[in-house]
């Protein structure tokens, strides 16, 4: 039966149900879209206020009136940074920067920090102040620092800022990467804005394959494993055997990993059908032989970020040596929190600056040491799994509720491993483990494989396309209607 | 050659194929699931109510109905089955619900809290939603705070939770041996924890957590089975001979404001079971977890036995909360197997410790994933139905322990909440949803009480 009342409760924004990729919803949202694009896609004004309404209306469908904030921090940003670029007094243009900095990040402050602070501040000082009743926008932590770095570059004078508002709203507010990033420059955003709309036969295959090879990241791979184990152990470690939690921490590395960059890809994906390249966000990150070579691959768009507007403002490597590693340290903890308003993810953020400085150490001292064996398989292997092994070590912290869970998860691998369970563990989460192994194998294939076999892609058929796409959809299917895996006591 | 023309292609043709798939499959009411949970247009079409979560509450009657022969203790009373369905109550189903529930155990209590020096005993049964000493920790602090006591009671020698149970500080060598439930072997000399350890030169030491007040008195006692010899064992280092003549045995090893033993036992044929904290007067409540069971398991153990453990080591109240790990497969729904074969074990329990008043508390709500929402076991209010039959055929009081909590689904507010109050298993409560339903039993029996003292008045 039709339910007219349900078809039209569908076009509100429903808390419950917030838009994704993957609601049914969004199937139709980029039919429409794309259907007028395509009309519109020689008018450049037309297809530009298009381009901005859906983005905005995709927002609202995710977040609420929350997508007030985009239009407010569009609209404050674009005047203060046109003033800077106007401004010859150097004072002048200085403090017009300062307002940009305190009004986004005053934005992000108060509303994802703010209770964090006052438990911190209940914490240590022992007062008495009530949370607040915040509710987090959606996206916010990416669009303020797209906001950030497009006045900071201005500034700089690197970039001339554009003369239209709704150029600058597009770039806020585009819809692929609006909810969960790639965080975008504006110099390599804008400049796409006003082009014609060509794709070539090898963009349309790789967009192709970054959606649906992104979807079956997040939507197979990283929710089963999430859901039918990882959420399990890292619920309450103290019921689980050493094994198991080593195991939920290998899961949670293939989860998070494959939830991340998985949307990434279904955005930069969906940008390249529609004419935008947005540069990769993830390279096969544990691959990485070192940390340093980690944070190359990893979340992209964010450690770039950090690195141009924090550890180099901040005076990067250029004011001697302690000064380096206060820097770096210092990037790494404010980087942790960006993640979440938790102490979590500021240890996370912690050890990996730890991790980064003593990185930079070693390679001094002992570069000349191992020239020799630069390229010994055994070696490189060596490296890649050490630096797997400590990235891993610290998702403990990030994932984890508290402090007293990551405690109970390492103390249960160090004291309670318990090989013997081993049989019956296989029994119960094969197919959690079978998933775990192909995202470990999919992972292990060399980054530039897929280019390469797409690049060489001539026109194939629509059907195949038609074909995989509808596989895709079974399977997700299957893995959505399967039975759930549940967990099981190893010992008694 | 401009590929823009080729997106708009593949997204018009798929998604049209995918619309009129959904459109045909919504029409011909398909139920394939890995289509019916991808329809396109599922968010606008009525379902069918209750497709997954059919016959929640149109319980199958033939389940059950054969259990519903009324025998002795509710033949001349006036009794109301429908009782079990309301929370926060212990029922022994008489339709008067100013009466007593356990009338022997409230009774004590009463003479306890109007300056009777004596022992109260309870024994808590449960699986490992008690694990870690959960729920009740906090009924036996609640307990002791208003009827007075002291010591945590029974300790099993090792346990797989002892690092993370808060209430008693366990280190122990890892040489102990342990028979259980689910080892191999002979089952009928397991004790009521469902284990034995022996050990060959290993040491345990144990302190309690939850004695506040340094002055009392708190006895430490060996539990063991039998042995034909003398045995040497060290407490607190020092060495002891204990003889162990009796199928079962209690033995003090200590006496005096320590809260703190230490023992070692080098004799393999010595079955110890654990270490009980007791004060000489007040509350005392064992926690018996056993995780992964549903009960069935003390049919095992011998009546002899069981006689000689009522005998010396004798309780007031013993309370089973099992079900949970019957309800491991989302659709079952039929628990009359259960009925039957729980019943004899109830039957026997009872008759082993006949000064005892026996308490059924129900499962807690768990959930599973139905297609893409967490939604109460389809099979538990069949489930609760069938143990609150079996209390009522046994003659023993009742506690809808699902319904106190809140009902249907509430397992799954438990998850969300923040802070959560259950584990994203959707099975077990964690500490603070433990405490919440361990400050719930408390008031129902508070309210038992009052019943009680106000016919006293």
């Amino acid at each position: 039966m039709f339910d007219f009342e349900a078809f039209f409760r569908q076009f509100l924004y429903d808390p419950k149900n917030p838009l994704l990729f993957n609601n049914g919803f969004f199937v139709f949202f980029f039919a429409l879209f794309i259907s007028v694009y395509y009309l519109l896609r020689n008018n450049f004004p037309a297809r530009k206020y298009l381009f901005c309404f859906f983005s905005l209306y995709f927002f609202y469908k995710a977040s609420g009136f929350f997508v007030v904030f985009v239009i407010l921090s569009a609209i404050v940003d674009y005047f203060l940074s046109n003033a800077i670029y106007r401004q010859q007094n150097k004072k002048m243009k200085r403090s017009l920067l300062v307002c940009s900095i305190v009004f986004n990040l005053g934005l992000l402050f108060y509303f994802k920090y703010t209770n964090f602070f006052i438990a911190t501040c209940n914490e240590l000082l022992k007062t008495h102040f009530n949370p607040l009743n915040i509710l987090l926008p959606v996206g916010i932590s990416f669009y303020t620092f797209e906001n950030l770095s497009y006045t900071i570059d201005v500034y700089r004078g690197h970039f001339v800022p554009v003369k239209k508002f709704t150029d600058y709203l597009l770039f806020l507010s585009f819809f692929p990467k609006l909810v969960m990033g790639p965080i975008v420059r504006a110099s390599d955003f804008i400049p796409q804005i006003n082009k014609p709309y060509v794709i070539s036969e090898s963009d349309f295959a790789k967009g192709f394959y970054l959606i649906v090879s992104g979807m079956f990241k997040k939507l197979i791979i990283s929710d089963f494993i999430t859901q039918n184990f990882v959420d399990y152990i890292f619920d309450d470690p103290s019921r689980y055997t050493g094994l198991e939690c080593l195991f939920a921490v290998y899961g949670y590395a293939v989860v998070i990993y494959c939830d991340f960059s998985g949307y990434s890809d279904v955005a930069i994906g969906i940008a390249k059908w529609l004419g935008f390249t947005i540069p990769p966000n993830f390279k096969s990150p544990y691959q990485s032989k070192n940390i340093t070579e980690f944070w190359r691959r990893w979340h992209i768009s964010l450690s770039s970020w950090l690195r141009d507007y924090l550890y180099i403002p901040l005076g990067g490597n250029r004011k001697g040596v302690v000064r380096t590693y206060i820097n770096l340290m210092l990037t790494m903890l404010l980087g942790g929190l960006w993640h979440g308003a938790s102490w979590n993810f500021i240890v996370w953020g912690g050890l990996h600056g730890v991790a980064l400085a003593f990185h930079k150490i070693w390679k001094q001292k002992t570069e000349k040491l191992f020239k020799p064996v630069e390229n010994s398989a055994i070696i490189n292997a060596l490296s890649v799994l050490i630096t797997f092994h400590f990235v891993c070590f610290c998702w403990i912290f990030f994932k984890a509720a508290d402090f007293s869970v990551a405690g109970d998860m390492i103390h249960q691998i160090l004291h309670d491993f318990d090989f013997s369970v081993w049989g019956a563990f296989f029994n119960n989460y094969k197919p959690v483990l079978a998933l775990m192994l192909l995202a470990y194998l999919l992972h292990s294939i060399p980054d530039d494989l897929a280019d390469r076999v797409i690049g060489r892609f001539r026109k194939i058929p629509l059907l195949y396309y038609i074909g995989v796409f509808f596989v895709f959809v079974l399977l997700y299917g299957f893995f959505k209607s399967s039975e759930p895996v549940m967990p099981i006591y190893l010992r008694f | 050659m401009n590929a823009n023309r080729r997106v708009l292609h593949f997204v018009v043709y798929a998604i049209t194929i995918y619309l009129l798939t959904s459109v045909v499959a919504a029409a011909l009411d398909w139920k394939w699931k890995p289509v019916s949970r991808i329809n396109l247009i599922s968010d606008i079409t009525r379902k069918h109510q209750g497709d997954d979560f059919n016959g929640t509450d149109s319980l199958n009657n033939h389940d059950t109905s054969s259990l519903l022969t009324i025998t002795a203790p509710f033949k001349d009373k006036a009794s109301d089955f429908g009782l079990y369905r309301t929370g926060h109550l212990i029922t022994n189903f008489n339709i008067d619900t100013n009466t007593v529930a356990l009338e022997r155990f409230i009774k004590k209590l009463y003479d306890l809290k109007n300056g009777k020096m004596q022992k109260i005993r309870i024994a808590y049964f449960g699986d490992s939603m008690i694990e870690g000493d959960l729920l009740t920790q906090t009924l036996r602090k609640l307990l002791q705070q208003m009827f007075g006591g002291n010591g945590v009671g029974f300790v099993p020698i090792t346990s797989q939770v002892s690092q993370f149970r808060t209430t008693v500080t366990d280190n122990y060598s890892g040489g102990w041996q342990d028979e259980n439930f689910k080892t191999d072997g002979d089952k009928s000399r397991l004790y009521i924890s469902g284990h034995i350890f022996r050990s060959n030169g290993d040491w345990v030491q144990m302190k309690d957590q939850t004695v506040k007040d340094t002055s009392a008195i708190i006895e430490k006692s060996l539990l063991c089975g039998y042995v034909p010899h003398p045995v040497n064992i060290t407490v607190n280092n020092a060495p002891v001979t204990i003889r162990a003549n009796n199928v079962f045995n209690r033995i003090t090893l200590d006496k005096s404001k320590n809260f703190f033993i230490k023992i070692s036992v080098a004799d393999i044929q010595f079955p110890v079971y654990g270490i009980s904290f007791e004060a000489e007067s007040g509350i005392t409540l064992d926690n018996f977890s056993f995780r992964g069971i549903t009960g069935v398991e003390f049919a095992r153990i011998d009546s002899s036995f069981l006689k000689s453990i009522a005998a010396e080591n004798p309780y007031d109240l013993i309370i089973f909360q099992y079900g949970v790990n019957l309800l491991f497969r989302p659709y079952d729904k039929n628990f009359s197997w259960y009925a039957r074969t729980m019943m004899p074990v109830i039957n026997k329990i009872k008759n082993c410790f006949p000064e005892s008043d026996f308490l059924l508390v129900s499962t807690a709500d768990r959930a599973f994933r139905y297609g893409d929402e967490y939604h109460s076991a389809v099979g538990i209010d069949s489930l609760v139905k069938v143990q609150a039959l079996l209390a009522f055929e046994t003659g023993s009081s009742f506690y809808n322990q699902f319904e106190s909590m809140g009902g249907t689904n509430s397992i799954v507010q438990w998850v969300s909440q923040n802070p959560s109050l259950a584990n994203k298993d959707y099975v077990h409560p964690n500490f603070r949803g433990a405490e919440i339903l361990g400050q719930y039993f408390f008031q129902a029996i508070l309210n038992d009480y009052e019943k009680y003292s106000r016919t006293k008045k």
